[in-house]
Formats: structure tokens, sequence, C-alpha cells
């Protein structure tokens, strides 16, 4: 399991998520969800299919704008303190202080260079070559891929292996230094020594970043993540401790669902 | 309610069933190597020392059998719990068996010595181990936590017996009543019973643990109400 001795003091909170329900047209899909998600730690959200997670993960950098009929109808999230469903809030920002990385590897069809360097240069935060060269390398050194692609960096992004790509997109949304990284089964595509590399990737990440982890896997929840969120039916059934939730978890609905006796 | 692989249920109830067949050959193996000291059946300890190599059998294939499941289902809560906890009950089962195969060669020994009255001197304190196991075994397979934790309580009965009964042949020992080589006998069976009782509460506490996850170990030591360091 994944987990270190007790912290002496309660990491700040990066997410909060207040009663919060969420629609796609009339179908309500989220219902009064609310949880705090810490800073620097990993956490897992877990449960069947249709149960709600990667839509509430897509409401966390507000991914779901982009679905027609799709809105949060009650309720709130804030991320580092800031409302995000606010009109004010400019999205593209938003996603530069919460990263993405889907399912399926994505990388853009250019150099493994222009890939890191995309977001740096979309949102102008890099002025000089030198500038942009540097974080690219710190983008690709923080998602353990430096050393397997600093001799091709002009190559095509697609010449990589589907592991290779994944991390790829890690240090793509890296590369612009946000607060949260949200991880769509980040692993459902890789094979056992690619999806062990972005394991332990994840569990170097958590020393600066707040993760936040759609898994089917079970077993991969109770590896990498420090807390662990039970989804059912559009509801936060059980929100615990990772330790807690796989050896001894409170609610029946959990115990069922992870030991696999569910229905 | 049953898992969705049912090869899953299949395994954990296999595993259950090894882990009662075990405690019922090890019950067998106590009351036999006893009856065989208070009666002086050297053929009875015979068959006691070559029935343990079933309970050494069974105790590799549960642990073969509790690696497999951990290897393939990667069970979580209580059934993490139940093949973790069972493991050990295992482990405990067959130290007490190996236990009666002590009680047995000392029978045999004594078998060869002039009789010694005094062995029913151990009869309080045979009572009271075996009831312990039986109790042990009761709150395992009733699912009895509350039976688990409280088998502490009446380990201490046990400890004190037991150290009763070592005064006791110390006395006979130092006062040279008969064949020393007996007395020590005695004394090493004595201790055996006593070693029986301390790890009956360990498969009582391993059942607290997987009926309600409390770790109960060494709790009464911390609380200061038991237990018997020099032992």
């Amino acid at each position: 399991m994944a987990s270190d001795s007790p912290d002496t003091q309660e990491p700040r909170p990066a997410i909060e998520v207040g009663g919060m329900d969420f629609c796609y047209g009339h179908t309500m899909a989220l219902k009064d969800i609310s949880l705090t998600v810490a800073d620097r730690k990993v956490t897992a959200f877990i449960g069947p299919s249709g149960c709600g997670k990667s839509t509430l993960l897509r409401c966390l950098n507000r991914m779901n704008d982009e679905i027609p009929g799709a809105r949060v109808t009650k309720g709130s999230i804030r991320v580092g303190g800031i409302d995000i469903l606010h009109k004010s809030v400019d999205v593209v920002k938003l996603r530069r202080e919460v990263g993405m990385v889907f399912q399926k590897s994505n990388p853009f069809p250019y150099s493994i260079f222009d890939n890191v360097a995309f977001g740096l240069r979309l949102h102008g935060s890099v002025v000089g070559k030198s500038e942009l060269e540097g974080r690219v390398e710190a983008a690709l050194r923080s998602a353990a891929l430096w050393d397997e692609v600093k001799d091709r960096l002009r190559e095509s992004a697609l010449g990589l292996s589907g592991g290779q790509q994944q991390r790829l997109c890690i240090a793509r949304s890296l590369a612009v230094n946000p607060r949260v990284v949200l991880m769509d089964e980040p692993c459902s595509a890789l094979d056992p020594i690619a999806t062990a590399r972005v394991e332990d990737l994840i569990r170097e990440l958590r020393e600066r970043y707040c993760i936040v982890i759609v898994t089917h896997s079970m077993q991969q929840a109770s590896r990498v993540s420090d807390q662990t969120a039970f989804f059912y039916l559009g509801e936060l059934v059980e929100f615990a401790d990772t330790m807690v939730i796989f050896s001894n978890p409170a609610n029946k609905l959990t115990e069922n669902y992870i030991r696999g006796t569910f229905g | 309610m049953s898992h969705i692989f049912r090869e899953y249920d299949q395994t954990l109830r296999q595993f259950q069933e090894m882990i009662l067949k075990m405690a019922t050959l090890t019950r067998q193996n106590l009351e036999h190597a006893m009856k065989a000291l208070l009666t002086a059946d050297t053929d009875l300890a015979h068959a006691v020392i070559a029935a343990d190599n079933d309970v050494d059998d069974l105790e590799r294939r549960v642990d073969q059998m509790g690696m497999e499941a951990l290897l393939r289902f990667h069970p979580v809560a209580s059934d993490l719990r139940m093949i973790i906890a069972s493991m050990k009950i295992s482990t405990s089962l067959e130290r007490i068996s190996d236990h009666a195969v002590g009680i047995a060669k000392r029978a045999r020994k004594l078998n060869l010595l002039p009789p010694q009255a005094e062995v029913q001197w151990l009869e309080p304190l045979y009572a009271d181990a075996y009831s312990l196991l039986r109790d042990a075994m009761d709150a395992y397979t009733q699912h009895d936590p509350d039976l688990g934790e409280s088998l502490d309580a009446k380990d201490r009965e046990i400890d004190r017996l037991h150290k009763q009964l070592t005064r006791a042949y110390s006395a006979k020992l130092e006062a040279h009543e008969g064949p020393a080589e007996a007395w020590l006998h005695l004394i090493f069976v004595s201790r055996s019973l006593e070693r029986i009782g301390d790890l009956s509460v360990n498969i009582g506490e391993e059942t607290v643990f997987l009926e309600s996850a409390k770790d109960i170990r060494h709790e009464h030591r911390k609380n200061g109400s038991g237990g018997d360091a020099s032992q």
C-alpha cells in the first residue's frame, strides 16, 4: 500500500468540492458531492463504470464545459481557494493550473520538444529560447523521460512507445507548472513495465503536485494513492486513507466493491 | 455475499476447511498425548508422534494456498484479514501439535521409569489448556471476536497453575524423591501446556483481527493486567 508515516500536520487542501450536483441535460450524474483533496498527495477515485468518477475529474478543470447540456447545477468547486465555476474564470488559465492526462496518450504530431513546449508557448509564459529549452528539459526530467529522449528531441513524438508517449503527455502538463494533475486511467493502455514506470512517476510527482487519478484497477489505487474515494451511482460513498479503504472500509458498499462481491 | 469470481470463493472455502481439519487433528493429538501420559500408554504416544506429519503437511498446504490466493486474487478488506489471520492460526496450531508431540515423547520416556502418581497433578492444567484451545477455535469458527478477546483472562489461570506445578515438581526434585529425570519431564510437560495456553490466546487475538480489524496483541501487557515476563 502506498502509505507513509502519518504527517505531523494536516496538508493544506488543493481542491474543495462542496455539495455539488452535476447534470448531463436532465440526467443527474453527480449528487451532493463534498470532498477535500489534499495538496501533495495522490488521491484515487474508484467505482464501477458510470458511477461519476470521471465526470467529477473533468469538473475539476471544467473539461465538461465542452459537452452540450453538461453543467454543475448546485454547489461549489474551489482550486487553491479560487471558485473555478465563477463566470470570470479563464478556463485556459484554469487548465494550466489543473493539468490533465488522458486514458490514451494523445501527443501532437509534432516533435518531442514541441509537444512539451506547446503549453509554454500557448500561455506565453516563456520569452527566451534558452529559457524554453530549460523548461522543456525540466519537464522531461520530472516525467522521467529525459534520459530516453534527450538525443532525439526533434524527432516525432509519434515514434515513441506507448509508455513513453504517456510520460510525454505528463511532461507536457508539468511544463506549465500546474498545481494539480488529473489522470484519467493513465495506464489502461500500457503494458506492465510501462505501467510500473508511470506509477513510480506518480509517486515521485506527489512531492510537488496534487494528483487525482481515476482508475479501475484496485491494485493500482492501493499502490499509488494516499487517499481513495469510492463512488457509486453518482454519490460519494466513502473517502478515507487508502490503507483504511483497502483494509477496513467503513461502508458495506465499499467493502463489497473492492472485494469483488458487488451486486 | 459471493465473489463475482467464483473460483475465489472456492479457494477461500477450501482454505477455511483446511484450518478446521488442522484444528481437529491438533486437538486430537493433544488429547492422545495427555492420555498416553496419564494412562502410561506408549503405543498411543507413538501414534501421536506419527500423526504430527499430517499437521505439518496441512500447515504447508495452508501456506501454499494462502500465497496462491494473495497472488491470484489480490484479496482486500475482510478477505485479506481472513487469509493473513488464518495463516497465522495455522502456525499456532502447528506449534500446539509440536507441543503435543513433545508431551508424547516425554510420556514414552516416563513409561520406562517407575510410575509417579504425581503425574495426575497435570490434569487440571491440561483441562484448562484444552478448554482454552477449544474456545479459541470456537471463536474462529463462530466469528466471535468477544470470545476471542476473553481468552487472555483465562490464560492467566493457566499461568498460575503452571507456576504452582513447577514449584511442586521442583520440590520433589530437590528432595530426591524418585528419579530426577521424571520430575524434569513433568516440569517440561507443564511448560508445554502453559505454552499451549499462550498459543490459544494468539488464535483468539487473530480472530479478533479477522472479525473486527482490531489488533489487540500485547494489549494486556500494555494494560499491566497480566503476562509473565519470566516465562
